[in-house]
């Protein structure tokens, strides 16, 4: 009963703590010390919240920056999942590839945006590429790590029992390395997010990044902060969606990928 | 040849093969975008003595530095604060836990509002960015520091501030180096993003300029130094957490 107790007054205080936020900003807007321009005020950010969710236009745009984003991050979930099974699983592919990864992991592959465009054009296809590349690292890291974490004596008794390797790998690594794998996509897709929103910003036409640099060079604070709200809408939404997910397939065991290698 | 030879030379004979496929292919028609590795070598190699690198590799770490500096200190030091202190902890870590996976770059265009499109903006985008690994970090890392530790250091009459500094800290700390690694690298991807969205100096704008004035040399020279300061960063972090957490690496 207590623990119920502490939990809703800490809610409680959550909840205040957001309501004080928005009256401090909503006085800072009012007070006529600052201008609309650099403190618009919650109700203009507001409308234009609901003119975002209503018009079609904006709604195209917002789908523009998820097809993106979960594209490239299709991508890298299939093949940074079948490259860090191999890796962890395999001795000479992990002596082969691992140095490679480990080496350019730190290198901001952002900078290769340039070229990405020459190649692949500007449109979606070098930003989709891209946010593939970033995203790949992390799962690749992560199943890799699960892979080579995967209890042997499991693998053991399954090859004395007569399974057949793809039968090993199917009923045992993968379902050992599940965990892992969503530590893995749950960093990944933050940096999807994150990559596809700086590719717009850098250079498009469409999507949420644009649309919020449009806002800006037009001096329509309350239209760009309204489209920060939406993209932080939708990080959170797609984080809660993985978590979700994680929950209803890997029940038995939880990683908790904030613990990033 | 013995499993280990085998194994130590297969990644250095996979970058060789990678580097002569490339260098041969340049051989052969190709359009100007792509240079061939020992051309982008040799553009490097001029770029370092002819002062055009240096200055963007100056301005891109007076951004990069402070920004990383900031944001992890102030990430790391309320991380091991909210860890340890239940108030703090429930006023802190819903609200960091909640805008995690918020792409933090989206802040940049206000900030540039607030403070201007100068150097505070990009320097304050990559502090946000490089708080919020290092705050999970350093909170799981004070969170899990072991419970019989903290009691038996009471229990032999410790005071609180010691036992923070002298148990939860160092059971923090190869948390704390996780998160500062990623930090690290997210600093280097915020800060090439600012340069290439608004910069007139740095590296991510000599990309850009570069790219959009067709000099190809230029663009690699300065995608080589980025790479580099990457690389060279994620090291000597690496080296410092080797001398910082020497009895950590003696154990396993």
């Amino acid at each position: 009963m207590s623990v119920r107790w502490s939990d809703t007054a800490a809610a409680f205080r959550r909840m205040a703590l957001l309501v004080v936020g928005v009256l401090a900003w909503e006085t800072a807007a009012r007070s006529g010390l600052f201008s609309p321009l650099i403190v618009p005020s919650v109700t203009r950010i507001g409308y234009q919240l609901w003119l975002l969710a209503t018009q079609p236009d904006s709604i195209v745009e917002a789908c523009y920056s998820l097809a993106r984003a979960l594209g490239g991050f299709a991508l890298a979930a299939v093949v940074g999942f079948a490259l860090g099974v191999l890796m962890g699983r395999s001795a000479p592919v992990a002596a082969a590839l691992g140095p490679f990864f480990s080496g350019t992991y730190p290198v901001p592959k952002i900078a290769l945006f340039p070229i990405f465009i020459y190649l692949f054009g500007i449109g979606s296809l070098s930003k989709v590429l891209l946010i593939f590349l970033e995203c790949l690292y992390p799962i690749v890291i992560t199943t890799q790590a699960g892979g080579r974490a995967v209890n042997r004596v499991l693998v053991w008794s399954a090859a004395n029992m007569g399974a057949s390797r793809a039968r090993i790998l199917r009923s045992i690594v993968v379902p050992a390395t599940a965990p892992f794998i969503f530590a893995g996509f749950r960093i990944a897709l933050p940096i999807a997010m994150i990559v596809v929103i700086i590719t717009e910003m850098i250079s498009s036409a469409d999507g949420l990044g644009y649309l919020a640099m449009y806002a800006l060079a037009s001096f329509k604070t309350d239209r760009m902060l309204a489209i920060v709200v939406v993209i932080a809408l939708i990080g959170i939404a797609l984080d809660r969606l993985v978590v979700h997910l994680r929950d209803r397939l890997v029940f038995w065991e939880r990683l908790d990928s904030y613990y990033a290698e | 040849m013995s499993r280990e030879s085998v194994e130590r030379l297969a990644a250095p004979s996979l970058l060789i093969a990678v580097l002569v496929i490339w260098q041969i292919a340049t051989a052969f028609a190709h359009p100007d975008f792509i240079l061939s590795p020992w051309e982008i070598a040799r553009h490097v190699v001029e770029a370092l003595w002819s002062g055009e690198l240096l200055p963007h590799v100056g301005a891109s770490l007076a951004r990069s530095l402070p920004g990383f500096v900031f944001g992890s200190l102030i990430g790391v030091v309320l991380g091991l604060l909210a860890g340890v202190a239940r108030s703090l902890d429930q006023l802190l870590s819903p609200v960091v836990f909640l805008t995690y996976p918020v792409p933090k770059i989206v802040f940049l265009p206000i900030v540039m509002l607030w403070v201007g499109i100068g150097d505070v903006s990009k320097i304050a985008v990559i502090a946000l960015a490089c708080f919020y690994p290092c705050f999970i970090n350093a909170y799981y890392g004070a969170r899990g520091t072991s419970t019989i530790m903290v009691w038996s250091g009471l229990n032999m009459g410790a005071r609180p501030s010691q036992t923070f500094r002298k148990i939860v800290i160092p059971s923090a700390l190869p948390l704390v180096f996780a998160g500062l690694r990623v930090s690290l690298a997210l600093s280097f991807i915020l800060l090439f993003s600012t340069e290439m969205i608004n910069a007139r100096s740095g590296l991510g704008f000599l990309i850009r300029q570069s790219e959009s004035s067709l000099r190809f040399d230029l663009m690699y020279v300065a995608i080589v130094a980025v790479a580099a300061l990457g690389y060279a960063g994620d090291q000597l972090l690496l080296l410092v957490r080797r001398y910082v957490l020497a009895w950590q690496e003696a154990i396993r």
